[in-house]
Formats: structure tokens, sequence, C-alpha cells
């Protein structure tokens, strides 16, 4: 069970009580840009009355505001599962009350970037598996991307309904130094996390109602119906009049089943399981107490191989045998389309500044961290003289999971890198360390800088739509660049102000 | 609605009912204890056999059957693990549900894996049995006004009505199981308290009384006819069946014509067995074999709601799953039909 507690308070200097205001004594970091606070150590024009505010408070209140932000959480069960436990113990993903800005200016920006990027993501796959112009062209390396684990041949010469890929996209992006936007990656599969945008600034509202009347954020509320709406656009041909949309969830025991509940809450939707549905001459129905019901449109939120034990992997029990069929068939539209893996691969990824130019004949508005590609005999031996300055990251893995922080790594562990590279290059990207931003963040020793990404949020039905803000992830531990929730990270509500 | 989470909504409802149910019958035991003296062996031991465990190894002490009946997670009729599976089943199927029904799950469960629910029993162990009692109360005043009163909730009336026509059979067995079957005990004061005890353990006792016709009936036969054949109290055996027959019809919809679900079936032949005899009759033929055959009974009429809603069997034969057990399966764990 999840406990709450804070070492913190009452603390007592020199046996004196003290209890400063939240932002007494706050030191931004050294080199990073801090999201609040400018390098003169005053903050923002745009978050000055949020600052002021919030700074109104003392520790001991604000903690206590805290308190009750988790106690809501508990209580709500909004909680993910820890894998490595089998009696399911839940925990709540760490949050921080300290709310993340980003400037309305700033923000549609960030917004035209996105849409951008998605649009050349979009296109990119469906050239890959119709006529592969951008590997003829050699803009690519055809090997890049048929090699891809990502890639799914099945997919070869089928449109998805409504010509929609990537009907969900997750995009990670950091701030360096300068005060920069990049793109980290793409999550063009089953990106996670929305809930928790939702959910946090649902609580973030009950603990904190006040400032959302003296200061003016952009409304994350509309997330469900936008997708619902976007899911029942791309339905196929032949479904029902009013589409009939589901979510499926691998279970109730995976990591995040608190969100496909969630989602399927609040699009009004029923939530499925693999075993709940079945495919009879290639259509795809619901089991129900009264018979079966049709099907049109499946949010899946279970990976590829997953899906059917007919057409990928033979052993899966999560999965419905005959849809990939019913798919192919254009009898069921899955959201996101099968193969999308391809577009969010990490050795793709540095080549997506170039597809911007090629499919659209623009520069891409957003740029991406530079990366090293071992596949390309420069980089790979760059990166292995380098290790000790680079981020090198498994090109097929997400989660943070299976990566390589060069600076403090040991010698063991670059050597055992520099071995996994070398038996598999095209499996490896590396990075340099880009400081990620900082914001700051209650900590056990005071308001604190911890670094923190964002992963805004884009729903593509006919028409595209960016969530605003999106999931700010902060590192936890001092100094800490991984921001991952499986890797101990917590999370903050994102304020796009309307009038920054 | 989807099978799978009828399912969950009908053992949800169960497994509540069943918390409640133990709580009842601890408390009751507890108190009665402090009245009456009632050899050692069986004070707790009946509370085991009702619950059908007949393979408890320690000493059935006050102290042990409490515990184990109360904070035994490896006990699947214990009160924290009837609560956990409420609130698991409760969790998968959050999209039906109210928010409030769930949190009020979510918040007990939370109370009894931690330290508050403990120190509660340690402090007052008739208000820890009132309390668990009250969680089900509160969860079905919370359903009544915030869950939609269709389909699903349909299947929690009838996961309630069935577990708790169970409940009460086998609340009014511990008698058969705690005194000899003497006749010179029958009509003696600590027989007659014993009925009095079971009365309460269904909250029965004001309106048995109110029952004028009963007092002129010896009291123990008197107790009986009324948990088991009264029309209006809703623990009454029969009341149960009722209710659990309008439930599957609604939820196997109520279309004019309609041939009778098998689970329907079975429950409306239950009841016919309980109409075509008097309780004179029960007890000339024994209440315990009457009381087992309801128990018995019900069971089987959990296997019916199985096959005829939760197995997929009114999709295409071509699409129909071929297991049809008695017991659920949740990842890997076994959802226990008492």
């Amino acid at each position: 069970m999840t406990t709450l507690t804070s070492s913190r308070y009452p603390p007592s200097l020199n046996g004196t009580p003290v209890n400063p205001k939240l932002f007494d004594g706050y030191s931004p970091h050294p080199s990073a840009w801090d999201e609040l606070f400018g390098r003169t150590g005053e903050p923002y024009a745009h978050c000055s009355t949020l600052v002021e505010r919030l700074g109104r408070l003392s520790t001991t209140e604000f903690h206590t505001r805290r308190s009750n932000a988790d106690l809501a959480f508990v209580n709500q069960g909004i909680t993910f599962s820890v894998y490595s436990d089998r009696r399911g113990t839940e925990k709540i993903f760490p949050f921080d009350l300290i709310p993340r800005t980003i400037p309305a200016a700033e923000w549609t920006n960030l917004e035209a970037g996105l849409i951008q990027r998605i649009k050349v993501l979009n296109l990119f796959l469906d050239d890959v598996y119709h006529d592969q112009r951008i590997l003829k062209e050699g803009v690519i390396p055809t090997e890049l991307v048929l090699g891809s684990k990502g890639f799914r041949k099945e997919m070869i010469g089928f449109s998805p309904p409504g010509g929609v890929y990537i009907h969900i996209c997750g995009t990670d992006l950091i701030r360096d130094s300068e005060g920069h936007f990049l793109v980290l990656e793409d999550n063009g599969r089953t990106p996670s996390g929305v809930s928790y945008v939702l959910e946090n600034r649902a609580v973030m509202k009950r603990v904190f109602p006040q400032l959302f009347h003296d200061i003016r954020v952009t409304r994350v509320e509309d997330y469900p119906h936008r997708l619902r709406d976007a899911l029942s656009s791309v339905a196929p041909a032949s479904a029902n009049p009013q589409p009939y949309v589901v979510v499926l969830s691998p279970g109730q025991y995976n990591s995040a089943y608190f969100e496909h509940s969630y989602l399927a809450r609040h699009m009004g939707v029923e939530l499925v399981f693999g075993p709940d549905l079945f495919v009879h001459e290639n259509v795809v129905y619901l089991k129900t107490t009264r018979g079966p019901q049709r099907v049109d449109v499946i949010y899946r939120r279970l990976d590829d191989d997953f899906l059917d034990p007919e057409a990928f992997r033979a052993d899966s029990l999560l999965g419905v045998p005959g849809l990939f069929r019913a798919y192919r068939a254009g009898n069921v539209t899955l959201a996101n389309a099968v193969g999308t893996g391809v577009a969010d691969d990490k050795a793709i990824y540095p080549y997506v500044e170039e597809m911007t130019r090629f499919y659209l004949g623009e520069e891409p508005i957003l740029k991406n961290v530079p990366t090293y590609i071992c596949a390309r005999p420069d980089d790979y031996a760059y990166t292995l003289e380098h290790l000790d300055e680079l981020v090198v990251k498994p090109v097929a893995e997400s989660g943070g999971y299976g990566m390589l922080m060069g600076p403090s790594s040991t010698a063991t562990q670059r050597a055992e890198f520099a071995a996994k590279i070398r038996e598999n290059p095209r499996d490896y990207i590396a990075q340099p360390v880009v400081t990620l931003s900082t914001c700051p963040t209650w900590t056990d020793e005071g308001t604190a800088p911890r670094h923190v990404d964002l992963r805004p949020y884009i729903i593509s039905g006919k028409t595209t739509w960016v969530l605003p803000g999106g999931l700010t992830r902060t590192a936890l531990v001092k100094g800490s660049l991984v921001v991952n929730s499986s890797q101990g990270g917590g999370s903050k509500d994102t304020w796009v102000l309307e009038n920054g | 609605m989807i099978s799978r989470v009828a399912e969950h909504c009908f053992w949800m409802a169960r497994y509540l009912e069943r918390a409640e149910n133990t709580a009842r019958v601890l408390e009751v035991n507890h108190t009665m204890l402090l009245d009456f003296h009632v050899p050692v062996d069986q004070q707790w031991k009946p509370l085991l056999i009702i619950s059908g465990i007949h393979d408890y190894s320690q000493e059935p002490t006050a102290d042990n059957v409490q515990e184990y009946m109360t904070w035994d997670q490896e006990n699947p009729f214990s009160i924290i693990s009837s609560l956990a599976w409420a609130r698991e089943n409760a969790r998968i199927i959050r999209e039906v549900i109210s928010a409030e029904m769930w949190e009020r799950m979510n918040y007990y469960h939370l109370w009894m894996q931690g330290t508050t629910g403990r120190q509660a029993y340690d402090a007052n162990r008739s208000e820890f049995y009132s309390q668990v009692r009250r969680i089900n109360q509160l969860v079905h005043g919370i359903a009544d006004t915030t869950m939609s009163h269709g389909e699903a909730w349909e299947f929690f009336k009838l996961g309630t009505n069935l577990e708790r026509a169970s409940q009460t059979a086998r609340i009014m067995d511990v008698k058969y199981h705690t005194l000899l079957p003497r006749v010179e005990d029958i009509g003696t004061p600590v027989d007659n308290a014993h009925w009095v005890a079971i009365l309460m353990s269904c909250s029965g006792y004001e309106p048995f009384h109110k029952k004028a016709r009963l007092a002129t009936l010896e009291p123990g036969t008197a107790v009986a006819e009324f948990l088991i054949y009264d029309e209006q109290f809703p623990r009454s055996i029969r009341r149960c069946l009722w209710e659990s027959e309008a439930a599957s019809t609604a939820a196997a919809g109520n279309v004019v014509g309609r041939v009778p679900t098998e689970a329907e079936q079975m429950i409306a032949d239950l009841v016919g067995w309980l109409d075509r005899q008097t309780i004179h009759d029960m007890i000339r033929d024994g209440l315990h074999e009457s009381l087992t055959h309801v128990v018995d009974t019900v069971h089987d009429i959990g296997g019916a709601i199985h096959r005829t809603f939760f197995a997929g069997e009114v999709h295409p034969p071509s699409a129909m799953p071929t297991s049809m057990k008695q017991t659920q399966t949740l990842g890997g764990m076994t959802q226990t039909q008492a």
C-alpha cells in the first residue's frame, strides 16, 4: 500500500522552528534553463503572478496541500502497478504541485511544429508502406527502414481508414540550456501518460482553486472528447452510423491500466480485453450479455506483436485471433495503425528533419537533438571514441530502459556498451548530453531545481489537434536527467498561459 | 454489456455481501457468547463449517477464528480477502460503476490493508464488525443513487441477492452445528437464545417481532419460517430468490414471449421447491438438509448464470468459447464461489 510520509516538517534549525516561504532561498541550477526564474533570479514576466501567489505560501502550508493532493490520488486509486510485485502493489505517480508554465506565444510555435512533424511522420509511413519514394531517392538508407523492428511487411500496400497512421502521438520535447525546445523522441505506437495530465489538472484545481481564478490557464479537459471524435472520424466506411469505439487494454495487471480505464470512462466507450472480442467473417465483434456487438474502431493499448496471434506472435493470449485480417479487409480501424513503430524508431528519428524537407518542402519548425547513428561508419567511430560524453540509447526501447549515461558511467559499463554497439551497430544511437531545463520542485531539502521534459499529445483524425501543454515529467533525484516514471520520475501540471 | 464486465459486476456484489455477512456472523457470535455458556468446541467452530472450511488446522479459539475469518489474506472467505476481491473487481470495471462507489471500496480496502482497520479491531470488536457491515450498506446506498440502473445494476443486484440467500441459509445452519440434536434441548433457554442470536445476525430481530402470527409458533420454528419464507424481509431466502429472479430476468431483457434462460429457470425451480412445502415439512425432513439443498442449488445457479451470461454462449456458434468453468479466473487467481 502507498504510504504518505515526508521527513521535512517540522524542521528545527538550532532549536528554532522556522517556516520559510515556498521560494525563499531557491537557487536555480547553475547552467540549466529554469522554467520559472530568469538568469537574474527574478521570475519571467509571464509567470510572475504565479510565483507571487505561490510564493505567499509558507512551506508548512504548501506541505499540507501536498499531502491533501497525495491523499486524493490514493483514495481515487490513481495509481500504476509495479510489475515486479505479484500481488500487484500499486503506487501513485509522484506529483509535484509547482506547475511548469509555457507562455502562449511560445506554445503557438510549438503547436505548429508538432502539427508539422506529425504530418511528416504520417506521410513517411504512407510512403514506406506504398511507393517507398524516400528510399528510392536515397534520403534514408533502405536497410535502416526495412530492418527496423517496427517495420511490418504485412502493412505493405494497405491504406488504413482515413489514411491516418498515428492517431495519438506523444512527442518528447526538452529545453536546452539556451531555452530552445528540441525533440528528443517521437512516441508513435502507444504513448501513455495523458491521464496524468488530466488528473493532475483536476487535483491542482481542487488544491489551488484561487490560482485558476487569478491566472488564465488553457483547458486540457477536452482531450477525451477530442480523441473520441478523432477516432470516430476515421471509422471504416462500413461502420455503424454512430461508430462503435472501444479501448483495448492488455488487462488489469498492465501498469497503465488506470489510464486505459480512465480514457474509456471519459470517452464514454467500453473498455475491453482481447478475449472480449472475436472476429467472424472478417468483422470484429464484442461479446456482450445480449449477443455480439460489431466494433468499428479500436483504440488499442497493446503492441503490434500481441494484437493478433494469427498474424503476429502466436503465443499472445492478449490479442484477438483474426483481428489483422479484419483490419486488412477494411472492416475496423486500429489506432494507432499497425507498423507505426518504424516512424518512432530512434535510428529513423535523426532523418525526420530531412523528411520534412523531402515531403513538405519546408524547414522543420522543431529541431532534433544532434544524433550519431551507429549504423553510419563515421558516427559509429565517433560514438565508440566518445562514450564518456554521450548518451547511448537502444533504438527499439522506450521508457528509459537500457541506456548508457556516458558522463556518469563506469569504465565497465562503457566497455559493456562498446561490445554491444560493435555487435549490433544498427541497434544504437548516441546523443550529446543535453542539460535539460529545470523547474522549481518541492523536495526533502525544500524547493530546489529538478530537470524536466515535456510530452505533448497530438491527436489526428480528419484533422489534427494538440493538447495544450502536455505531461511535464520531472526527475526527482538531484542532478538526474532521467524523468521516466518507470525510473522513479514524477510529474507536474503544465500550464499554457493564455495571456503569457 | 460486455460479458466479462457483467461477471466482474456480479462478483463485486457477491464479495461485498460476503464481507458483510462474515462480519454479521462474527459479531453475533462474539456478543452471544458473552451471555451463554456454550462448550468451548461449539463456540467458534461452526463459523468455519458454514463457510465450508473443514481443514482449519489451528485450535478454534475465539481469537484464532476471528483472526482467521477477518484478517487472513490466504483465506478466501475472510473479510479482508472479500473486500480486496470486491475492490479488485471494481477496479477492473471502473468505467461501469460510479466514481463514488469505486472511491469508497478503494478507501475501505486501504483501511483494511493499513493500520487503521487493525486499530479499530483491537479497540472495539463489535464496533469494528458494525463498521464492516456498513461498508456494503454504504456502497449499496451510493450505487442506488449514483450508478445507472441499467444492465450492470441488474448484475449487481443479482450477485447481492444470490450471495445473501446462500449466506442466510449458512447462518441458520450454524444452529445445526452448534447444538447436538437432542430432543431434550429444544425449547431450553439456550436454544431460544441461539435463535435470537441468529435472527440478530440477519438484522431480523425487530421485523420478526412485528409478525404477530409467528408468536403462535414454537420459537425455533417461527424464526426458521421467518428467515426462509418471509415475503417482505430483504434477507429471507425466499425474498432474496425473488429479487434474484427479477434481476436475472431484467438482465436477460424483458421481452414478451422470450424463452426463460437456464439461470431464470433454475431460480424459479428453487422458489417452487420452497413453495411446495411448509416450515413444518422442512423441520420434519431435517432443517440442515433443506438448508444444504439451498446452498448447493444456489451454487449451481451460479454456474447457470455463468453459462447464460458470462461464457459467451449467446454468440454465433463459430465463436463460442468451450470453457464452462464453475469458478472464474482473474489473471491466474480464482474467484471462489462458496
